[in-house]
């Protein structure tokens, strides 16, 4: 299960957006993985590798989740990267 | 001369103080044997390391939201997220199983992780201190290093710092610290945002130079131009702030002519420099400690006797008043064997050490003392006295010493003595204690501390840890009217004394002298040179009414509308 969503908080997917993504994605029991334009698909649940992807405000990320929850946990990430800085 | 190093200004403001170096914690013992390493041990050291930084992260978050607001705190959502990177906990066990001791599989961890983050570009690049910010919590805690205690810095310390993360600068108190630079950052560090935010002085990425200023030194932070001035001079330290008053060399008084003595608190020799700059009216504290700290034995009486006199030396007009040493407590020297307690702060601390495991030292002080006594105008007290015997001990050992000196035929003069207010129990005996010294002088620290049965150190206690309590005041104010019919005069050396918000309700409390760091000297004198003292008294007895700590706020906010 995939999906493609716009980033939308300004700071891009970084300190406290991607602290929020990566906290959101360990909340669920599905594989999941996040990959930009450029690069390889990364652990959404690793901070580390979440934010050297350095995506910014306006690009667009691919998830894929596997798992008996996939469809809640992209839901849920969906959420956290439409949400505008502030507004959570 | 002074020396100019260049940076990136983050506030545009100016400090002034003396330099306290934060240092890090990467340095490791050195590597075991592989064989000798217990994987299974090591892991589970790692995990609880890890578990014991989410507690600290969880209190540090709740505290930075508390002063900087929700966003701020959420930095810390990523430490505690970097803490469970898989990446990270996979390498560290990996490199525990290749038989490395869990701090250098940490430190290994991290590296490459690191140097990925730092090797982005511009705001990325920053997220490389939060994750050393991570690494240098569980090397700390794996290492059972103490944390640097960054929120009980002395008043106008200058902070420097290879880098300052969230979790350090979570613990520091703004209002003590005077400015801070910074090795390594750019603009959006966290320490440049917290210095924003806070409104602190300070420079960041000064680059390696900021190596060479030593601890003690007079450094001025110019956040504005973005430099770090190493002993300025007069006209460079006329940048500090607008708020920075004209330094008054005289003694002062108050619009009635009740002179109050303004001193300075110093910890170290160059400090003071400072406080003659900073026009204090002598020495108020003088912390023996520094003259036993970073060496392998204790300095025998002749260094002493040259440190006692060249502080003399630095006011030769004024009163010096020299603590005898004070450890125990969080303050530890490792060549003084110190028992293992349970609870430091009550158990053999000052005066009690000098009295008992300490007493040669104790001696040799008192030597060197006496012997400086005759070099200028001195005075000596003792610290955290709690009933009179302690200090009729330590007066007797002071005639002794005397007359030693006198059989030996030693120039040597018996100082003017005095005895520190810092417990509960000198509070209720100070009339006795004062009939047997010269003066009193009220350390608020650890009197807030003993009165309000709240840790210095404890962050989870910090708001009773406050003198406008009442129970604090009450205290305060015993100890000044009861040492006067006692015949001694009453001085304060605690934080409290330097607060120019306070001057006047010290100033009505009936003190005679007054000792703070020394950046706080000019403000606290031209304040004092506005107050009525007889005004002052009948506000600080309404004020001494109070019930409740809000009710004191309350009272001391109407005076400055006035």
């Amino acid at each position: 299960m995939e999906r493609t969503v716009t980033i939308v908080p300004k700071d891009g997917l970084h300190a406290r957006p991607a602290a929020r993504f990566v906290t959101t994605a360990n909340e669920f029991d599905a594989e999941i993985s996040v990959a930009t334009a450029e690069s390889d698909p990364v652990n959404a649940r690793s901070m580390i590798s979440v934010t050297t992807l350095d995506a910014r405000q306006g690009e667009t990320v691919r998830l894929v989740a596997e798992g008996d929850d996939a469809e809640v946990a992209l839901d849920a990430l969906e959420a956290v990267l439409t949400t505008p800085e502030g507004e959570s | 001369m002074s020396v100019e190093l260049t940076g990136t200004g983050v506030t545009p403001r100016v400090g002034f103080g003396n330099v306290i170096w934060h240092r890090g914690v990467t340095d490791l013992p050195p590597l075991p044997d592989p064989k000798t390493v217990d994987t299974d041990e090591e892991i589970a050291r790692f995990e609880a390391a890890c578990e014991r930084g989410h507690d600290e992260l969880a209190d540090e978050r709740d505290q930075t939201r508390d002063r900087l607001g929700e966003d701020e705190a959420e930095i810390f959502d990523a430490h505690r997220a970097f803490l469970d990177d898989p990446e990270i906990t996979g390498s560290v066990e990996v490199a525990i199983e290749n038989g490395l001791p869990a701090p250098h599989a940490v430190r290994q961890a991290f590296e490459d992780p690191i140097a990925r983050l730092a090797g982005l570009e511009g705001q990325m690049a920053e997220r490389a201190d939060d994750l050393r910010d991570v690494r240098d919590r569980l090397l700390r805690i794996l290492t059972d290093r103490e944390r640097t205690d960054l929120g009980d810095l002395p008043d106008g310390a200058v902070l420097l710092a290879e880098r300052l993360g969230p979790s350090d600068t979570a613990q520091l108190d703004p209002e003590a610290v005077a400015g801070f630079a910074t090795v390594f950052g750019g603009r959006t560090s966290h320490a440049a945002i917290f210095a924003r935010s806070l409104g602190i002085p300070a420079v960041v990425g000064v680059g390696d130079e900021l190596g060479q200023v030593g601890d003690g030194r007079p450094v001025l932070v110019d956040g504005t131009d973005g430099l770090v001035v190493i002993d300025p001079d007069e006209s460079a330290r006329n940048r500090v702030g607008d708020e920075e008053t004209e330094i008054i060399p005289n003694h002062v008084t108050t619009t009635d002519g009740t002179e109050i003595e303004v001193a300075g608190n110093v910890g170290t020799l160059a400090e003071l420099d400072t406080a003659n700059e900073q026009g204090a009216d002598g020495i108020g504290l003088f912390r023996t400690e520094f003259l036993f700290l970073d060496r392998d034995a204790p300095p025998d009486e002749d260094e002493q006797y040259d440190a006692y006199v060249e502080a003399l030396s630095a006011f030769p007009n004024d009163r010096v008043i020299i603590r005898t040493l004070d450890i125990g407590g969080d303050k530890q020297i490792p060549y003084l064997d110190a028992p293992e307690e349970g609870n430091p702060f009550l158990g053999t601390r000052g005066i009690r050490r000098s009295l008992g495991s300490d007493a040669d030292l104790f001696e040799t002080q008192l030597c060197a003392l006496l012997r400086a006594g005759s070099e200028g105008n001195l005075a000596v007290m003792f610290p955290l006295v709690s009933h009179v015997e302690e200090l009729d001990a330590a007066l007797s050992l002071v005639e002794d010493v005397a007359e030693d000196l006198i059989e030996d035929g030693i120039e040597h003069k018996i100082p003017e003595i005095g005895v520190m207010i810092e417990t509960p129990g000198s509070v209720f005996v100070a009339e006795s204690l004062a009939s047997r010294v010269d003066f009193c002088s009220i350390g608020t620290n650890d009197l807030t501390q003993y009165v309000m049965a709240a840790d210095r150190e404890n962050e989870h206690v910090a708001d009773l840890h406050d003198p406008l309590h009442p129970p604090v005041l009450r205290a305060i104010r015993r100890t000044i009217e009861v040492s006067h019919e006692g015949g001694a005069w009453v001085g304060m050396c605690g934080e409290m004394a330097g607060d120019p918000e306070l001057t006047e309700l010290l100033v009505g409390l009936g003190l005679d002298e007054l000792s703070m760091s020394a950046v706080t000297v000019p403000k606290v004198k031209s304040t004092l040179e506005t107050i009525d003292a007889e005004d002052a008294r009948e506000r600080a007895e309404r004020l001494l009414r109070s019930e409740t700590r809000t009710e004191v706020r309350r009272l001391l906010s109407e005076g400055t509308d006035e």
